[in-house]
């Protein structure tokens, strides 16, 4: 313990050199903005600056690109409160009671309140992930191929199982994602599959370009279908004098801070879209604990408290799947990884060991970054919300600009932009159809992983499929994914939870 | 049966079966040394079975009882057509024409579609837009983008 205190204050020193100072900087405003644009969110936004990344060393460029995920997180509520659309996904919550509030004059403490309480969530979280990380990256230590293929096929029903939709189809998109992945050079026999002969698939689907064409084309295009006189909104920019909150919305929003805190730094541990579920799990929370429920809906700030705290925190300790098992669990820490692997550095067990100023300068640099974001979205928050009159029909064509320009360099080659646009047709049919694209994604950049923990387990046990199932960790993580397939299909057996999976699909 | 769930399943019934036969071109080897082809394939066919449970699952649950009219398999269209073509058009003519001029016209392009009227902000933002992502990627960044034949 006392360790790894030592070793956080290195990583200070890493954190705190004016260089990285200014990446880290670079990656709080990029965050905040991508948090308060709606339709770029986090995904779409380390995607895109993962190119300006490459002259970089990978402490800095880990350091910038973590920046923007838990910048996103102080931005997207802004969004909410002001006009009543998520800034991302994890702020869909906070627009209930948010804009009720600003509707109400108070934009301003809401607005102060979201800032305050994602610094103590993010903080708190951080804390934990020092102190948790390197005894589980001890443990993981001896996952040999068969505990990590269990551990990622129990990652990807629990995903699939949690993103609300229907299961089946959530699994059936994470088998698309899997399929897509398989594109390429095979990475055991060096064989090429499904090329058709072209040398630009030699090397693969490039993931960015399907990160960028489902969560950012995708987004754009499900606005432009949309009659043009809808897309616009009023904005109403509190001034700085009206940031300030009450003694009394301190006292009110301080537990919901802290168990925020708590529910959201559990559920990121857990494979699925933490920040997303974390929110509305302390949304539900703070309304049964509420001395007066009836208030939640028409502007309560322990509505707005919980959850912005409870996403922070949630996306501070989703960086810990990803550290010490190098496996992301929603995707944007699926983007990071492939930002990782861009700069030669592979997160797992043994990355706190082989990269510790990397390890522990980024650590650092999240304290660092979740101060500048508060300064940023509290004395400077009117400056950001200015951004929200900018009038859609010229911000949706800058972000496609953008995303066409970004896309090409990342390999200066034009069929990114190509596989980019197909990926984006293809995300606003499957918004249509209900389809979610999450897991597809994390499928795409796990699929390679998976596939060679499958094939290294059986070529060490002979053939045996019973490998899986012999060896404590690995069975541990199939019963696991059993229960969790089986959940459901109790439900529908004792005849519960119809009308949920109904509603679900529709959604 | 709802019309736009239905032509999903189809379609992961199809690509699960495509896959599948694709990767039989390739060698599956055994359980003991497996080859290339058997893992897309066991992917291939377990798409193909979930797309299968996912068809019976709306057979079953639309004989139960009338449902809502049933929702069209395509979105309404309103100017995205018009908008996807002018950035296929744009890459298409990306390495010809080069960066500035496509991001100008790209930008004029999206401006008009999505409703702006007055042809000197059309033209005035799509001049600065451009002009300010040439100097940010090619000036500032450095990044090579392709000159095309004005030669910037």
């Amino acid at each position: 313990m006392l360790e790894s205190l030592q070793y956080l204050l290195t990583g200070f020193g890493v954190a705190t050199t004016p260089e990285n100072l200014f990446y880290c900087l670079m990656g709080a405003i990029v965050g905040t903005l991508v948090g308060i644009l709606p339709g770029l969110g986090p995904i779409a936004g380390i995607a895109l600056l993962i190119p300006a990344t490459f002259n970089l060393n990978a402490t800095s460029a880990i350091i910038m690109l973590a920046g923007i995920y838990y910048g996103a997180m102080y931005g997207g509520s802004t969004t909410s409160i002001l006009i009543n659309v998520p800034g991302e996904t994890a702020s869909v919550m906070t627009c209930i009671d948010g804009y009720q509030m600003a509707r109400k004059g108070r934009a301003g403490p809401a607005l102060a309140i979201c800032a305050i309480g994602s610094f103590v969530a993010g903080t708190i979280a951080i804390f934990g992930l020092v102190f948790l990380a390197p005894p589980l990256a001890d443990a993981a230590l001896a996952f040999g191929p068969p505990e990590f293929f269990s551990l990622m096929v129990f990652g990807f029903v629990v995903l699939s199982n949690v993103t609300g939709g229907s299961l089946l189809k959530a699994l059936m998109m994470a088998i698309v994602g899997l399929i897509i992945g398989t594109i390429g050079i095979d990475p055991v026999s060096g064989d090429p599959r499904f090329t058709f002969a072209s040398t630009a698939l030699l090397g693969g689907i490039e993931f960015v370009a399907v990160a960028i064409g489902l969560f950012g084309i995708a987004e754009v295009l499900k606005n432009v279908e949309q009659p043009i006189e809808q897309l616009e909104q009023a904005v109403l920019v509190p001034r700085l004098r009206e940031l300030f909150p009450s003694l009394r919305d301190l006292k009110d929003s301080l537990w919901p801070i802290l168990r925020g805190t708590g529910l959201g730094f559990g559920i990121g541990l857990v494979p699925g879209p933490a920040p997303v579920i974390a929110t509305y799990a302390s949304y539900m929370v703070e309304k049964r604990l509420a001395a007066h429920p009836e208030e939640f809906g028409q502007g309560a700030i322990q509505g707005v408290a919980g959850p912005e705290s409870a996403n922070n925190a949630a996306c501070q300790s989703a960086f810990i799947p990803l550290f010490v098992l190098g496996i992301p669990f929603a995707p944007p820490t699926a983007i990071l990884l492939g930002a990782f692997l861009i700069h030669g550095v592979t997160p797992g067990p043994g990355l706190i060991g082989e990269h510790p100023e990397l390890f522990w300068g980024v650590i650092a640099s999240m304290y660092v970054g979740n101060f500048i974001l508060l300064l940023l979205n509290l004395p400077f928050v009117p400056l950001f919300a200015n951004i929200l009159r900018v009038p859609k029909k010229v911000l949706l064509p800058l972000v496609i600009l953008f995303c066409f320009t970004g896309m090409y360099t990342v390999n200066n080659a034009v069929f990114d932009i190509w596989t980019m646009l197909a990926f984006g047709a293809l995300g606003w049919l499957m918004r249509h159809w209900a389809y979610e694209a999450a897991p597809l994604l994390l499928a795409l950049v796990l699929g390679p992983k998976l596939e060679v923990a499958f094939r290294q387990s059986l070529m060490i046990s002979h053939g045996d499929f019973g490998i899986f199932l012999s060896r404590p960790v690995s069975l541990a993580f199939l019963l696991a994914t059993l229960l969790f397939l089986a959940m459901p299909l109790a439900r529908k057996l004792f005849g519960v939870g119809r009308a949920r999976a109904d509603g679900g699909a529709a959604a | 049966m709802r019309s736009k769930d239905a032509v999903g399943g189809v379609v992961m019934l199809l690509f699960g079966v495509l896959t599948g036969a694709l990767s039989l071109q390739l060698p599956l080897g055994t359980f003991r040394a497996p080859g290339s082809g058997l893992f897309p394939f066991a992917l291939g066919a377990l798409l193909a079975l979930l797309a299968v449970l996912y068809l019976n699952s709306l057979r079953r649950r639309g004989s139960e009882a009338a449902q809502p009219a049933p929702a069209h398999w395509l979105p309404p269209l309103g100017r995205m057509p018009a908008f996807l073509a002018a950035i296929v058009a744009a890459t298409a003519l990306f390495v010809p024409l080069g960066f500035p001029v496509t991001a100008f016209v790209l930008m004029a392009a999206l401006l008009r579609i999505l409703g702006m009227k007055r042809w000197g902000a059309v033209l005035a933002i799509s001049l600065g837009t451009a002009l300010a992502s040439y100097v940010l990627f090619d000036r500032w960044l450095q990044i090579p983008l392709p000159k095309g034949w004005i030669g910037l």
